[in-house]
């Protein structure tokens, strides 16, 4: 029989009366370990040895476990000092106990802690008891750190032990030792004489120039055996999910917009048409900056046009807010809580030059909100947002375009609850039904610019706009319950590894 | 969005609709946009509905609009008023709280339900309209108990609309049982601790007397003599507020939920002294003003938006349906309908808003989407387009792409990596002078991150459990002060990456900068530099094309120790532009 040099030389240094340790084997075999162990699971699976494993435990006392089997344990010697103080007959002061017991330090806490564990005594306002019928001379926790320092373990009780470790006095290492012994079989192959085969473990360039390979044996792999894992670089999952975002909103005819995090009060709120002092400009909490505090520069001319909106509203029949409107807060800075910042940037002309009907546009980026973190809220998360300019718009045209979208998104039956928003009218919260469970959920805001946002920035045709959270999208498609998992410094690797690939 | 409790036996009772169960009501609320959220503890529904609809605070509003929805009710209604006897005097009251307004409600026999939603429509008001009571609030008093002042023959009955030393008038306030001051009361009484901000300020605070004297501290607490009960008959209604508008809409949607109890309305006057601050001053005002506005709207404008075919009477109908009245009329763009709206309709401003009723009269989910048939090319911005390129080169390279915050705290940006803050400004990548938020209400959100790699070891702190080796990278904001900036901001996408594995060295994390430079055909020099973040002797500078753009070398191992690391990581970061 020819066997693979390495099976040939466990075989040989196998035993069939006694297990014997694979490191042993190896030595005798002159392999290295792992070459060894290889060897012998390939012979276990062929059924000439048997492979067995252990763990074993190795216990080793810490300098601190060490420290006090030459000593003694802390809560002995307030033992003692309790006991001389008079503890025994009564409570007395513990500041009195500890100073004779010479401990300090961590020291104190470790006996003070121990102490009533073990029932020395009872300590309670200050005061200590020394119970005087406590044996602290057989100890269970000292006479186990001295089995153990002996080199008695199995001497030592287990519970002691347990707790040993807890306090930190002993490390309990374990090894897994895997050990071989020749079957029947084996020792019936090893009569019959084994012959280690010409057979070569890695095709190398020589074999391959020389030609030698036609000549040689290769060794068998276990083919079934389990591999080592390899990370491997991957797009971020909410990234890949804003990639697919924007791919079906450039398909569809949208460009992508563009700008700044941090912005005027104006841009955010202001164009708008949010009151200086609606609750949402206050209690929607978008974040206020410090540094910096104001912008420098404003358009003049828009600014006066949005103020008039606000204050007198906009057309024969428009009334406005009955709201104070103050340059100084549009000039504020702060997180956008919206990329509509954006939109309005864009609709008015100051960001890509003035803009003709038709025009789509989209982004999906970072929004701020001072909210409450949360499973389901991050104060960061991505905006989708969208919009058409179009002559004659209408709320059907609105209906028809978001139904398309979210379709490409397993998102159907679309529904349209009429909303309000103080920057759209027609409004509508739009809810869909979920691709795996079924049930109605809300998928996004959306609605018809009004007359008060578009007049100021120029617009005098319908634009129609909507905004979904991107983090909610992925969520209806992965079913994630945590968003932080996923999201921000708190993410857990391993499940941004396992989430399967978007298709 | 507001909440409102409604009983559904009260609404039953005020709809005349005694044979809808809770289930059909729930049913019909949610066509008006009122969404059922729960029970409350005294068996009411809870409705949540937007903020538009402020005359829907309370159940005679939500009943108003229940009866409207059922065709009970069509158009305009506005209740009848009796002429004003009383009159308020408003004469040296505060600058910063110049307006009032009232109306008395007479012949009312309220239970304890009517009463309770009297209350909850008060304090909702205070949380919408009111903006918390600092632009109205609404005091109610029991008419029998006030006195009225009359200091001349020919004036009737008033009450007086002043200020008053906080240190010297006196009342006995609601829920006490001793003469107070405002002070007081803004110092220890609860309402007074909870709105005295609203007046700490004054020099003189807000204050209505009748002929006994002072009984009521507008915006905090009125006083106890002229508590409203299940007995009273004749309210005496009051709001003081800083616009007139905004209170007499409050008034107005006050006055229509106590008519639908029953009360009849009577007018007061509202007389603003010569010399009185605010824009009314020598000024008489009968309030309540249940004028009604009209607006007009062209029928081109509502098929435009609606997308349908309308005739006028349809149009009509369903403006009654949602309580307006119309009437065809001609205007230049052709036409057109004159619509009147109610006095309780704080949230129409604009013919849009007339349109979006007529639309849900119709049934907005009636309406079958079109595609709009519109032609555009779309296109991603360059930017977007360059961050995905380098991300797909990275992720090319084995890094696992990341996604962390733009938000981060001065510590965890600046000295966990060993930077400095007090040396912000500097030319070392990451020691921008920061963006700062404004009481954050988190301290681990208080700046906008300089740089990245902060973030990136921040994730290698908490996944230390998960198996290595971490190669992890993000493309994000980065940002910093920069008044050269029109916000003040510099922001910049940055690219930031790190090897953490037993034997990383800077050479693993040069050799990927190489090739992701070599990928751009940008060429790459590393000239020795120092960092705080790094190890000296294993920093140099991102050179692309000549421009110093970044860092790269071995991270300090204080900085590894600090984030509970325990093998090396080697880490570059550098501008996303400098790829262009």
């Amino acid at each position: 029989m020819k066997r693979p040099q390495a099976q040939v030389a466990v075989l040989q240094a196998a035993d069939a009366q006694e297990d014997r340790r694979i490191d042993d084997v190896a030595a005798d075999a002159d392999l290295k370990p792992e070459a060894a162990t290889r060897a012998a699971f390939e012979l276990e699976a062929d059924g000439l040895v048997s492979v067995a494993e252990e763990t074993l435990e190795h216990y080793e006392l810490t300098e601190e476990g060490d420290r006090y089997v030459r000593e003694s344990l802390p809560e002995q010697d307030l033992y003692e000092a309790a006991i001389d103080a008079g503890a025994a007959d009564g409570p007395v002061q513990m500041g009195q106990a500890i100073g004779a017991s010479g401990l300090d330090g961590g020291a104190v806490d470790i006996a003070l802690s121990n102490y009533a564990r073990k029932a020395y005594g009872e300590i309670d306002s200050g005061e200590i008891t020394a119970n005087p019928d406590a044996d602290t001379g057989s100890d269970p926790e000292m006479l186990a750190l001295e089995a153990v320092a002996d080199g008695r373990v199995e001497d030592a009780d287990a519970d002691a032990l347990d707790q040993l470790e807890r306090r930190g006095l002993l490390d309990v290492r374990e090894e897994t030792v895997r050990s071989v012994r020749l079957t029947d079989d084996g020792v019936t192959a090893l009569m019959e004489g084994v012959e280690a085969a010409e057979t070569v473990d890695q095709l190398t360039p020589e074999l391959l120039t020389s030609g030698e390979w036609e000549d040689v044996a290769f060794t068998e792999y276990n083919v079934e055996a389990d591999a080592e894992d390899v990370s491997h670089g991957k797009e971020h999952i909410l990234r890949q999910t804003a990639n697919r975002v924007k791919d079906t909103l450039v398909g569809m005819g949208f460009s992508e917009m563009e700008g700044p995090h941090a912005d005027a009060q104006f841009w955010i709120n202001d164009c708008l048409f949010m009151p200086q002092d609606h609750p949402a400009r206050t209690h929607w909490d978008q974040f206020a900056l410090e540094q910096p505090d104001e912008i420098h520069d404003l358009p003049d001319d828009l600014v006066e046009r949005v103020r008039s909106a606000h204050k007198e509203g906009v057309g024969p029949d428009g009334e406005g807010y009955h709201s104070p409107w103050t340059e100084d807060i549009a000039r504020g800075m702060d997180l956008r809580g919206h990329t509509t910042s954006l939109s309005m940037r864009y609709l008015s002309g100051h960001q890509v030059g003035e803009l003709d009907p038709p025009e789509r546009y989209f982004s999906v980026e970072k929004v701020y909100r001072n909210d409450t973190l949360d499973p389901t809220h991050l104060l960061e998360f991505f905006q989708i947002e969208g919009w058409v300019m179009a002559e004659d718009l209408s709320v059907r045209d609105l209906m028809g375009t978001f139904t398309e979208f979210y379709e490409q998104f397993g998102i159907t039956d679309l529904e349209f609850k009429p909303h309000y928003n103080p920057y759209t009218e027609p409004s509508f919260e739009l809810f869909g039904t979920h691709p795996e469970t079924g049930e109605v959920v809300e998928v996004g805001n959306s609605g018809i610019f009004r007359d008060e946002v578009l007049t100021p920035l120029g617009v005098d045709c319908d634009v129609m706009a909507w905004g979904l959270s991107l983090e909610r999208l992925l969520m209806l498609m992965y079913g994630f319950e945590d968003i932080r998992d996923v999201h921000g410094t708190l993410c857990d690797l391993e499940l941004l590894r396992e989430t399967e690939v978007m298709r | 969005m507001p909440v409102v409790d409604v009983d559904p036996d009260e609404l039953r009772y005020l709809t005349g609709h005694d044979e809808k169960d809770d289930d059909e009501l729930k049913s019909d609320l949610f066509d008006l946009g009122l969404e059922f959220e729960g029970w409350t503890e005294d068996d009411e529904f809870q409705l949540e509905f937007a903020p538009d609809r402020l005359d829907r605070l309370s159940v005679e509003g939500v009943a108003r609009s229940l009866r409207y929805h059922y065709g009970d009710d069509r158009g305009v209604e506005v209740p009848n008023t009796n002429s004003a006897d009383w009159t308020i005097e408003v004469e040296d009251q505060p600058d910063e709280r110049p307006y009032v307004t009232g109306a008395i409600v007479r012949g009312l026999d309220l239970d304890e339900a009517a009463l309770e939603s009297l209350i909850q429509l008060q304090e909702k008001l205070h949380a919408t309209m009111g903006r918390k009571r600092a632009k109205g609030a609404i005091g109610v008093h029991d008419l029998t108990m006030l006195k009225g002042d009359s200091v001349t023959d020919e004036t009737g009955k008033s009450i007086t609309y002043t200020s008053a030393d906080p240190d010297e008038a006196t009342f006995v306030p609601l829920d006490a049982d001793a003469e107070m001051t405002p002070s007081e009361v803004i110092d220890s009484h609860e309402t007074g601790q909870t709105y005295g901000d609203l007046v700490a300020d004054f020099d003189r605070v807000p204050a209505i007397y009748d002929a006994i004297g002072l009984f009521s501290f507008p915006p905090v607490i009125n006083g106890r003599r002229t508590e409203v009960s299940v007995d009273s008959r004749d309210l005496f209604i009051e709001m003081t507020g800083t616009d007139q508008w905004t209170i007499d809409h409050m008034c107005n949607i006050v006055c229509y939920a106590l008519a639908a109890r029953g009360g009849q309305v009577e007018k007061v006057d509202v007389s603003y002294a010569d010399d009185a601050p605010g824009e009314y001053a020598g000024k008489t005002l009968e309030r309540p003003d249940f004028t009604v506005r009209t607006k007009t709207v062209t029928h081109d404008r509502i098929e435009s938006i609606l997308g349908v075919s309308l005739d006028s009477r349809e149009v009509i109908d369903y403006a009654e349906r949602a309580g307006l009245d119309a009437t065809e009329t001609e205007s230049d763009d052709g036409v057109a309908y004159e619509v009147e709206i109610p006095p309780y309709r704080v949230d129409v401003i604009h013919p849009l808003d007339i349109i979006d009723d007529i639309g849900r009269a119709l049934g907005f989910n009636s309406l079958e989407p079109t595609y709009p048939d519109v032609s555009t090319v779309g296109g991603r911005h360059d930017r977007s387009r360059l961050e995905d390129a380098a991300r797909d080169a990275l992720v090319g390279l084995g890094f696992e792409d990341l996604l962390n915050f733009h938000m981060i705290n001065e510590a965890e940006n600046f000295e966990r990596m060993g930077l400095s803050p007090d040396n912000t400004g500097g030319d070392a990548v990451g020691l921008a002078d920061p963006v700062t938020i404004q009481e954050p209400y988190s301290e681990d959100y208080t700046i906008l991150r300089t740089w990245a790699l902060p973030s990136i070891m921040m994730v290698l702190e908490n996944n230390t459990h998960r198996s290595y080796p971490q190669d992890l990278a993000e493309i994000g904001l980065a940002a910093g002060l920069d008044d050269s900036e029109n916000t003040g901001v510099a922001e910049h996408r940055t690219v930031a990456a790190a090897l953490a594995r037993t034997d990383a060295s800077y050479e693993d994390a040069k050799a990927r900068l190489q090739a992701l430079a070599d990928a751009f055909d940008k060429d790459l020099e590393t000239p020795p530099t120092t960092h705080p973040s790094f190890i000296d002797g294993r920093a140099a500078e991102v050179v692309l094309d000549g421009e110093s753009v970044g860092v790269i070398g071995e991270i300090h191992p204080k900085v590894l120790v600090e984030h509970d690391l325990e093998l090396p990581v080697a880490a570059f970061e550098f501008r996303l532009d400098a790829l262009e």
